[in-house]
């Protein structure tokens, strides 16, 4: 039985409430969800969202899925992150939407960034501050929040900085700072920061882009200052990986951080998100590092190519399902390779472009020589 | 491991070694040669070069290819180490090995090398020594006389399996001798085919060097070698023929083989069967080809009555002809082809796709948006439709020179298609079913295959 578009809004919306309360319930790591209570969940999200979404009804269709096939989060037809460069894909449409995120098109130009609709900021919100929480920073810890990427008021298609900005202004004790200027980061306001959390005791907990910390890790390099040991409690987490710069290394950042802010390793986290989903991964220590989340976001690692999942353990292509994303689509086939680590994954990378076999033109190729001709 | 070089003039066992990967981690190796030692290794070519000018007639050259080359195809201890060694390297099937070495294997026969050398020479005779030009207005008389550089560097980058033989037979054919840097995708048959040359001819074997080193790197050898090479033929995407032109000292003269790609047209009365045919040319060398059809226009009819039957023949052919699995870049990028195509039609209906599941076998991808670009991607095609032959001109414009084969079904139309092909220099029109395995004297790349290698000396004589 379908349902009418005005019924299906009250149904995300009251799904929606429901998952939020969910989602704030968690008590945190060491705590998850059953099977069959994840299952249950899935079952009632992927109706809705073949109902709400057009498009996603026929590309599960097309795969001889209907609503009522689906048992398990497992069986939920994942969409390809490249759909979401081509089309819209959320519960009630375009006009639906509250927030537009954009992907960066980190691989494929920014000519090819997809976007996801978000109809719910506040269930983002309560998948985010729970997850954060359990895996950074402690509710009982009073650190100083210092965001350095630029915030959702400088670049407002960035989910990143949506985040940050959340974080920064919804934990901790409700004084965070973002140091990011419409040109980059204040780098004199975060060394006063750092001075201020030396001189008060008070610990910081510094979030920034992998890029970000390494600037800030070379600029200390090359200054040639001396190290500092921030208060216990501190942290840093960075998020975003290498972007396509040559030579960067996160676990060189991660060095740096430990070296010149005394951070035990352990206090510096890295964070694993995709544009396409609202919950988040995070890992701290030395790789492999297994990134766990909460237990309303899964992963499934694919053969890729014939996308049977593989055992534990086994490289592959990264299959995520994401209860946050239930007024878009929950199961997403990613670009990205990686592997099941204990309770959580290793993000190993993303699949480079297939380079072109035998003498066969690519017309990519073609196009770019005859634009650098 | 697979030891991917043949080195006449080498002498002692090599010290070092570079080991490479073919993409189905085939591990292969090459010995390090010093400088002093790619200098013994092209003397040793050059001098077996000289030797066969002295001693060998074009006629006695293309029999020796020909034994060598037939030991490939022909069933036997060979021919079977050859196809394991495609299925190793490339991760091919025997049924795919077969035929693609086969199929090459056509063109290095005596008949068709004689076809392809007078084609191009009036006879065998011009390439062994002076010919009496009957055309010559002049007093008294002239003679003529064609010879290659005594010796060819060849860069083999980005190629289907087989060319590098193809490229060395047609340096050998003009009395030249070769030194080659082997692909990584597919080190090892020129290697086992110069080995058999060396059986078959001590000298034509040692006028032969290949070996090879990581691609983007210049190393002692690469120095060496452009030192001696009076021409050098390379075949290789864009980014390979700019580093390697850069590369070369500047008076080198530099033929090159560029990536090319295949067109098929489906005419309004295209046979039935035409599909089957096609099916075919694009499972050929797993689509590697530059003479491998990628798009399809399907002018006046049906686009989807046409993707239906291509669909099935492409299904059977696999069945018989199973492709190797994709790397993990080419199942992702696939499956991102894919997905544009099939959600872009689920949001303004102009595209779709026909897929076996979410089996890679094949793609055929349908219908017109322009945002979306092809890539080389492994049995993927992309069917478009056209509402005439000559509006395919400028649909096909930005392909200009770039077209290998304009393949074609039917006859409605055909002289204008190949007007068409003319106008986009295209090297060649050709029926379904054809236009993965052009005849020995094909024009590649729309030019000869041996005449921009020679020089020629004209010896005019007055009464």
């Amino acid at each position: 039985m379908t349902t009418s578009a005005g019924s299906r809004a009250e149904l995300i919306d009251a799904l929606t409430a429901e998952l939020i309360a969910a989602f704030e319930a968690w008590p945190g790591k060491g705590s998850s969800w059953s099977e069959a209570v994840l299952d249950e969940w899935a079952m009632r999200v992927f109706r809705l969202q073949i109902e709400g979404i057009p498009t996603y009804r026929r590309y599960c269709e097309s795969r001889g899925v209907g609503p009522e096939d689906v048992r398990s989060w497992r069986e939920v037809p994942p969409v390809p992150t490249a759909a979401f460069r081509v089309v819209d894909l959320i519960v009630g449409g375009p006009e639906a939407a509250r927030l537009t995120f954009r992907t960066s098109g980190t691989t494929q130009g920014r000519s090819a960034r997809g976007r996801h609709l978000v109809r719910a900021p506040e269930l983002y919100r309560a998948s985010l501050r729970p997850t954060f929480r359990a895996y950074v920073l402690q509710e009982d810890v009073q650190a100083k929040i210092v965001t350095l990427p630029p915030s959702f008021t400088y670049d407002s298609a960035s989910s990143l900085g949506w985040m940050l900005d959340d974080l920064r202004t919804g934990l901790g004790a409700g004084d965070g700072l973002s140091v990011a200027t419409a040109s980059g980061i204040d780098w004199q306001a975060l060394a006063s920061e750092v001075q201020r959390s030396l001189d008060t005791g008070r610990p910081l907990c510094l979030l920034g882009t992998t890029v970000g910390f390494a600037e800030w890790v070379d600029r200390m390099e090359r200054d040639g200052g001396s190290a500092v040991r921030l208060p216990e409690g501190s942290v840093a987490m960075d998020t975003g990986g290498a972007k396509g710069r040559a030579g960067l290394q996160r676990a060189d950042v991660a060095r740096g951080l430990v070296g010149w802010l005394g951070l035990s390793p352990d206090r510096v986290f890295n964070e694993f998100g995709m544009t396409e989903l609202l919950s988040q991964r995070y890992a701290a220590g030395e790789p492999p590092l297994p990134l766990r989340g909460p237990p309303w976001l899964r992963t499934r690692v694919l053969d890729p190519a014939t996308l049977d999942e593989l055992p534990d353990g086994d490289v592959g292509i990264l299959s995520h399902f994401d209860l946050a994303n239930a007024a878009s689509v929950c199961a997403v086939l990613t670009e990205d390779r990686g592997r099941i680590v204990g309770d959580g994954i290793e993000w190993i990378g993303r699949t480079a472009g297939a380079p072109p076999r035998g003498c066969s033109l690519a017309t990519a190729e073609l196009l770019e020589a005859r634009q650098h001709a | 491991m697979l030891e991917a070089w043949h080195l006449p003039g080498l002498t002692g066992a090599p010290a070092e070694w570079m080991e490479g990967r073919t993409r189905t981690g085939k591990r292969f190796r090459a010995p390090v040669l010093s400088a002093a030692e790619a200098g013994s290794v092209a003397d040793a070519v050059l001098q077996a070069t000289l030797a066969a000018r002295r001693e060998r007639t074009v006629e006695q050259i293309v029999n020796e290819i020909a034994r060598a080359a037939a030991r490939l195809t022909e069933e036997g201890l060979d021919a079977t180490t050859a196809r394991e060694l495609l299925r190793a390297e490339l991760g091919w099937s025997e049924e795919l090995s077969r035929e693609t070495l086969e199929g090459m294997g056509r063109a290095w026969t005596v008949e068709s090398l004689t076809r392809l050398v007078e084609s191009e020479f009036s006879s065998f005779a011009v390439l062994d020594g002076f010919v009496t030009d009957p055309g010559w207005r002049g007093a008294g008389r002239r003679s003529r006389r064609a010879i290659g550089p005594p010796v060819v560097l060849q860069v083999l980058a980005g190629n289907v399996p087989g060319v590098a033989i193809t490229a060395t037979i047609r340096a050998l054919l003009v009395r030249s001798g070769v030194l080659c840097k082997l692909p990584e995708s597919e080190p090892g048959l020129l290697p086992l085919f110069a080995r058999l040359l060396a059986e078959q001819d001590p000298i034509l074997g040692r006028a032969v060097a290949a070996t090879w080193w990581p691609g983007g790197s210049f190393p002692a050898i690469w120095r060496e070698w452009t030192k001696w090479a009076g021409a050098a033929v390379v075949y290789g995407g864009e980014h390979t023929l700019e580093s390697v032109r850069a590369a070369l000292p500047p008076d080198t003269e530099i033929i090159t083989y560029g990536p090319k790609t295949g067109v098929a047209v489906v005419l309004p009365d295209s046979p039935a069967g035409a599909a089957t045919e096609l099916a075919r040319d694009i499972c050929a060398y797993d689509q590697q080809g530059c003479v491998s059809p990628r798009l399809v226009y399907v002018v006046g009819e049906s686009v989807l009555a046409f993707v239906l039957t291509l669909a099935a023949a492409l299904e059977e052919h696999t069945g018989t002809n199973p492709p190797p699995d994709p790397s993990e870049e080419e199942a992702v990028a696939i499956r991102a082809v894919r997905t544009a195509f099939e959600f872009g039609g689920y949001e303004h209906g102009r595209t779709s796709v026909e897929a076996p599941g979410d089996a890679l076998t094949w793609t055929i991808l349908i219908g017109d948006d322009d945002s979306v670009r092809t890539e080389s991607l492994p049995r993927v095609v992309w069917v478009r439709s056209s509402p005439s032959v000559t509006s395919l001109e400028d649909v096909l414009r930005p392909l200009e020179g770039r077209i290998q084969t304009l393949g074609y079904a039917g006859t409605d139309g055909l002289e204008k298609l190949a007007e068409v092909g003319t106008r986009l220099r295209v090297g060649r029109v050709a029926p379904f079913g054809s236009m993965a395995w052009p005849p020995p004297d094909w024009r590649h790349d729309g030019r000869n295959q041996l005449l921009p290698l020679v020089n020629w000396t004209d010896f005019e004589v007055p009464e």
